[in-house]
């Protein structure tokens, strides 16, 4: 995650860098006026200018409100998702345990045993009558009841899927109690009886860390960044591209530069700025973490952290085409709205199955099949990994797959942009594109004047 | 600065349409070339294909005997029918960034920028958003693109539609200069006046073909005569509609504008003017460039 993250920053600081150089040059003194201007070489050219758009869509990106007041919210999220269970933890007060019927010794440390076994501390109160431990427990005076040491009371029914300290308690004592009876009808000593009390479970090790919890809940705080992100940019894509053709700014821009360097140069602006944005994201998340001792990113988290950037990246380069391609056949807003609705299915559907399974903990056939499709597999193939249950090969077969269709997703939307981008008037159609041979040089269709 | 700009057997079909039916013509250096024609003519179309910007069924685009390739097309400036800038960015930035696009170094954009602003009168706006000038100023800009890298064609589609005087005054005048500098300048354009007072050359174009191509002076004075007579009385020009050989192209503020055809004697004509009442004005003039356009298009 390290390395992912030192290339992402990296590749930002270096952008920054040759932005700044640019403004510091232009701030020299100028050249006599109709003096020729300086021509780079071949390579220079092509370079040089999908660097400028790129450069000019990171400069024009960057100061936008949208930008800067959307990265606000996230790292406020991301902040709230990292301090308030942490806040919450600490808040945890001992469970208050009503005890009705005859004072038993061995009563007291079995219940604060069974309370420390899940991780809380437990206060015993005297309760005169279950009348009265009734009335208390209603009140939420006390959080459960111990009824002559062979029943346990609660307020709201426990089932075996009650996560809540009240419940994971009342089941753990209830679980003790029946022990204890059981050593008592076995015909143990109460000295025997409180040694077994005092067993402990030999531990458990398992070759991975056992975090599994807190790296699914990394993962899903991911998957939702990932989906906001993939959104936000998506648009940005598909809005700029439309915006270019219904101002005709880009006949200006296609009259100097190829459409392929003009189409590179925007995915490339808008891709730093998405990169740019989840390196100051992903460090805030980490610094946080570390400053308040929170357990996200303990275990495997980090490594579903990992995933999930990688998958950002690898989602963004295979939409950002699909979403480009789309701008060039539109350009009223109306048209992008009818064709960002398709364009956002697979996105949905990965994004809500994903949660799912991510909740769920069990991935479906159909789930594991979408992780390895390059649509879906920025959501999917994250969550499995924060499950634990994929293979780094399985992995790495999945992101070739991911790049190999979206170099495929790359040369189809270029040859729709080269096509579409400069059709003017109603939203063009993929059918009327593909209907005539390709051009023979690099120009588009127009239309006749 | 110098080059030759050739179009050769341009042909390009919409549909059934034809747009560009065997386009031929050249535009010379240090020329203003007018490139005229009705709506539909093909003008666009035309400009479109120089950059590249359109399929050509047939036919190149040279300049100075070679293929255009992106190379040359970096070092021309194009100002299309339907503009086109950020409408969001600042226009100082924009200006730059358009000339950094056509190979300036980011040094030189600055100073281009500066200097064209200041030339067309727009300095104080480099900081304001192109959306919020207005039509004549967004115009200034657009040529200020089109300007700033010093090219060696400049091609103009109505770079004058919609303009004030002093705007057709100020765009015209850095037009001359540009071909006075040896800039290759072709532009379209329905203010037929305009072209006149501007071009030394003009080509005429319908259904995607060259219909009249040659000199202003060369149109001018190509053609049947035309007199212009002016008789006391004689508003109507009544007394010439019934000359043989003599057509009223024109009566205003008195005068009337006559086509001869090459037999009739103008002594003739100016005899019968007298008939009719006191002659204050007889003279011979250039055929109009409006002449020349309605001519050529029957």
């Amino acid at each position: 995650m390290t390395a992912a993250i030192v290339i992402v920053v990296g590749a930002v600081v270096l952008a920054l860098r040759i932005w700044m150089r640019g403004r510091r040059r232009r701030g020299q003194v100028p050249s006599p006026e109709g003096a020729r201007p300086p021509r780079r070489g071949s390579f220079g050219d092509s370079f040089g200018d999908v660097g400028l758009v790129a450069l000019r869509e990171i400069r024009e990106r960057v100061r936008g409100r949208i930008f800067r007041v959307g990265t606000v919210i996230i790292l406020l999220v991301v902040a709230g998702a990292i301090v308030i269970p942490v806040i919450h933890g600490g808040k945890a007060g001992p469970q208050e345990v009503g005890v009705v019927g005859p004072a038993d010794p061995a009563l007291q440390p079995l219940i604060q045993q069974a309370g420390a076994r899940v991780g809380t501390s437990v206060r015993l109160v005297p309760e005169p009558s279950v009348r009265a431990a009734a009335d208390a427990l209603r009140s939420g005076a006390i959080d459960l009841a111990v009824v002559d040491g062979d029943r346990v009371v609660v307020n709201a029914p426990v089932t075996s899927d009650s996560t809540s300290t009240v419940a994971t308690v009342a089941q753990e004592v209830a679980v003790e109690l029946g022990i204890e009876h059981a050593y008592r009808e076995a015909g143990l000593s109460g000295s025997q009886v409180a040694q077994l009390a005092h067993a402990r479970p030999v531990p458990v090790q398992s070759l991975q860390p056992s975090t599994k919890g807190t790296a699914r809940t990394t993962s899903v705080i991911g998957l939702i960044l990932v989906f906001l992100m993939l959104t936000q940019y998506n648009t940005w894509i598909l809005m700029g591209v439309m915006q270019e053709k219904a101002s005709r700014v880009v006949e200006v821009l296609l009259a100097t530069v190829r459409p392929i360097q003009l189409l590179g140069g925007k995915v490339l602006g808008i891709g730093l700025v998405a990169m740019g944005q989840a390196a100051i994201i992903v460090v805030f998340a980490l610094v946080l973490a570390k400053a308040v001792g929170s357990d996200l990113l303990h275990g495997t988290a980090p490594l579903v952290l990992a995933s999930e950037l990688v998958w950002l990246f690898l989602g963004y380069a295979f939409y950002c085409w699909v979403y480009a391609a789309a701008g060039s056949m539109a350009e009223r807003q109306d048209q992008v709205q009818t064709l960002a609705l398709p364009l956002s299915l697979p996105i949905i559907v990965g994004y809500v199955l994903a949660l799912t399974t991510a909740a769920t903990g069990n991935p479906s056939v159909l789930f594991e099949v979408l992780a390895y499709l390059p649509p879906t597999a920025p959501f999917a193939m994250p969550v499995l990994v924060g499950l634990g249950d994929v293979a780094w090969w399985q992995f790495g077969a999945s992101v070739l797959i991911s790049i190999a269709g979206t170099v495929a997703m790359a040369l189809v939307a270029a040859g729709v942009y080269r096509r579409a981008v400069l059709r003017s008037g109603q939203q063009v159609r993929v059918r009327e594109l593909f209907s005539r041979p390709a051009a023979k040089r690099r120009g588009t269709a127009g239309v006749p004047g | 600065m110098g080059g030759l700009l050739e179009l050769v057997g341009l042909r390009r079909t919409f549909g059934s349409l034809t747009a560009l039916d065997d386009l031929s013509f050249t535009v010379p250096a240090g020329h203003v070339v007018g490139f005229l024609g009705p709506n539909g003519a093909g003008k666009t179309t035309t400009m479109r294909a120089i950059f590249g910007l359109t399929d050509l069924d047939a036919g190149t685009v040279r300049w100075n005997g070679v293929p255009l390739g992106q190379p040359e097309r970096r070092r021309f400036g194009y100002m299309p029918e339907e503009r086109g800038l950020y409408p969001g960015m600042l226009v100082g930035e924009q200006l730059e960034y358009l000339g950094r696009l056509h190979g300036m170094s980011g040094a030189d954009a600055a100073a281009a920028t500066r200097t064209w602003l200041e030339r067309l009168d727009i300095a104080e706006r480099a900081q304001s958003k192109v959306e919020a000038l207005s039509h004549g100023n967004q115009q200034r800009v657009q040529l200020a693109a089109a300007l700033l890298h010093g090219p060696e064609l400049l091609v103009l589609d109505e770079p004058l539609a919609g303009l004030d005087p002093a705007g057709v005054d100020a765009i015209g005048q850095v037009l001359l200069d540009q071909a006075g500098a040896g800039c290759c300048v072709l532009f379209s354009s329905h203010q037929l006046d305009l072209v006149e007072d501007l071009c030394e050359q003009v080509t005429i174009i319908d259904h995607g073909r060259v219909v009249v191509s040659g000199t202003v002076d060369e149109l001018a004075s190509s053609g049947p005569r035309r007199l212009v007579v002016r008789v006391e009385g004689g508003r109507a020009a009544a007394w010439a509609r019934s000359l043989p050989g003599v057509t009223v192209s024109e009566v205003a503020a008195g005068a009337a504008r006559l086509v001869l055809d090459d037999a009739v004697d103008s002594d003739r004509v100016l005899r019968a003017a007298m008939q009719a009442g006191r002659v204050t004005e007889f003279s011979f003039q250039r055929r109009r460039l409006s002449e020349v356009f309605r001519e050529a298009l029957g």
